[in-house]
């Protein structure tokens, strides 16, 4: 299952006052892995990924590639090869298609800024006809496709998908499980997946990370850990998957 | 705006900038206030740059502008440097101080970097007519009243014969507007804008969020504080009169009148906004009133400014070539 070890996340606590949004948490992602992680609203599964990409600081370690991340700003987490978005699609309004994907491309690749690279995102993320266009004017798929498009320029290692699924219609689900697989398959990307569809998770994951008030409650194959009663009992239990 | 219409913008006021003096170089009046249209035309447009462009509520502009120009005044007065080369030194002192405000407000949002940078405005005051100034050279309350004037080859200029200096200035206003054009258009401002629109987003796609802030708080307080130089050599005198809250709306007018956030809109609102104050001169203390009226109906009437009026009516142009 999965090749060399990417991403190691040891005994990470992050605490907000009283509040623990994640305790105490330990899990590995493998090189060319599609690893996901679900629980239900609150669980702390959006933080984990605003502490691997240096967004907040944490008590714990995080690595990647055998290299200590813990504390690096996210500058260089990016520069490093780990790529995120955002539950809530950013884009720059200010900024048309072409110039988003250039800011990936040109601050966040280690190899500097391609135009070939830029052009061939575009064309992966099927938004070429589109690079002219101000971002404010792309509709919802358009601009996850656009967040997706300039993570990818950086050309990432690890790419870090916050429910890309949310606020789709079926086809549109359809579309983005398409490109998630493309790009895991066809760049050999690792990719780790926070969703809350869980026939998306079951379909597209190897490993599945289940979170509960920021603790892990379970870990491994889906289908295993989609049956097991604590998964169940905290969070498909409230779902109709 | 793209790069070609911002350049033939820049070309064409400029250009008409240029001969102006065919018209009014006689009326020593109106070159007073020219001087002063470019002067402004600088100092509003490194605020748009640090505030429409990169997104940084700083409040600091005049504080910067007035540093500048005692800097220079006392350095050229005190260390008998010439005042051409003592304005670039006042530029450095102000981007160094300029560096030392942008520290923490790399930690801030919003308001609270406005706080902090108007707090620096506040401070100016008292410390330049306090004791610390009046070691430095700051003349204290009563100023500076005799500040050498510019020279370059052995000509020295004078208030007397503006024309000369009309021309010195508007080479410094037009190598600096080339100055925020190459950077909007570089990586600077994409890194600035994709700050200013996601924080968050731009800093994981690799923008160093504290690279970049204190790149444009040290360009800005280096042309202010140039600009204050200059200013300083041309009038002749200084006080912390000019640290009121007339200059510091003033440039606000020109932002709002420009377009915030549109180069060069801040060069036109310049030049609009200082010629109608003076027309506006005969209505006496109605005259405040009558440019607040102005802003206020402005604002409603062009949220973005004369430069997005621009905008809107080419957009409107292509859009119905293109039907």
């Amino acid at each position: 299952m999965g090749g060399e070890q990417m991403l190691r996340v040891t005994n990470v606590t992050k605490k907000f006052g009283a509040l623990t949004a994640v305790n105490n948490l330990s899990f590995e992602v493998r090189q060319g892995q599609v690893f996901g992680i679900a629980g239900p609203n609150g669980a702390g599964k959006s933080t984990v990924y605003n502490l691997i990409t240096g967004l907040y600081d944490f008590k714990g370690t995080i690595s990647f590639k055998d290299q200590d991340i813990s504390g690096l700003p996210p500058h260089r987490i990016a520069k490093l090869g780990i790529a995120r978005t955002f539950q809530i699609p950013q884009t720059f309004p200010s900024l048309t298609v072409e110039k988003s994907i250039e800011v990936g491309s040109y601050f966040g690749s280690r190899k500097g800024f391609d135009q070939n690279h830029v052009d061939q995102v575009l064309t992966f993320v099927n938004l070429s006809d589109m690079r002219g266009a101000p971002t404010g004017s792309l509709n919802l798929l358009q601009k996850k496709m656009l967040m997706i498009g300039a993570a990818l320029a950086t050309r990432p290692e690890i790419l870090m998908l916050d429910e890309p699924m949310a606020g789709s219609n079926a086809k549109e689900i359809i579309q983005l499980m398409d490109l998630i697989r493309r790009i895991n398959q066809d760049l050999g990307i690792t990719i780790i997946l926070i969703e809350h569809f869980m026939k998306v998770l079951t379909e597209l994951t190897e490993t599945l990370l289940i979170l509960e008030t920021g603790t892990e409650i379970c870990c491994g194959d889906p289908q295993k850990v989609t049956s097991d009663p604590r998964v169940i009992e905290c969070y498909l239990g409230d779902c109709d998957d | 705006m793209d790069h070609k219409r911002i350049t033939f913008l820049l070309a064409l006021i400029w250009t008409i900038v240029a001969v102006l003096p065919l018209f009014f170089g006689g009326t020593n009046f109106i070159m007073h206030i020219l001087i002063m249209c470019l002067i402004w035309s600088v100092v509003a447009s490194c605020w748009d740059l640090i505030m429409g462009f990169a997104g940084i509520f700083s409040f600091g502009q005049v504080a910067f502008f007035v540093m500048g120009a005692y800097a220079s005044a006392i350095i050229s007065a005190q260390f008998s440097i010439p005042p051409i080369f003592a304005v670039f030194v006042a530029g450095g002192i102000t981007a160094a101080i300029g560096i030392l405000v942008g520290l923490p407000c790399l930690k801030l949002k919003g308001a609270y970097i406005a706080l902090v940078t108007f707090a620096v405005h506040m401070i100016l005051e008292p410390v330049l007519k306090g004791d610390i100034g009046r070691a430095m050279g700051t003349g204290g309350s009563r100023g500076l009243l005799t500040i050498e004037p510019m020279h370059i080859f052995g000509y020295t200029f004078t208030t007397a014969s503006p024309v000369p200096y009309f021309y010195l200035m508007l080479l410094v206003a037009v190598l600096c507007s080339v100055i925020i054009l190459v950077v909007i258009k570089s990586h600077w401002g994409t890194a600035f804008l994709a700050l200013k629109d996601s924080q968050e987003f731009a800093t994981c796609l690799g923008v160093s969020a504290f690279k970049y802030k204190l790149r444009v708080f040290a360009l800005t307080s280096f042309l202010t504080g140039m600009m204050g130089g200059f200013y300083a050599h041309y009038v002749g005198m200084l006080s912390t009169r000019m640290l009121g809250i007339d200059l510091f709306v003033t440039l606000m007018v020109i932002l709002v009148i420009g377009g915030v956030g549109k180069f060069p809109g801040a060069i036109i609102g310049a030049f609009i906004t200082i010629a109608v104050n003076e027309l506006l001169s005969p209505l006496g203390p109605y005259r405040p009133i009558t440019m607040g009226a102005m802003v206020v109906i402005l604002v409603l009437v062009l949220p973005d400014g004369i430069v997005g009026l621009f905008e809107r009516l080419f957009s409107k142009k292509q859009h119905g070539m293109t039907h």
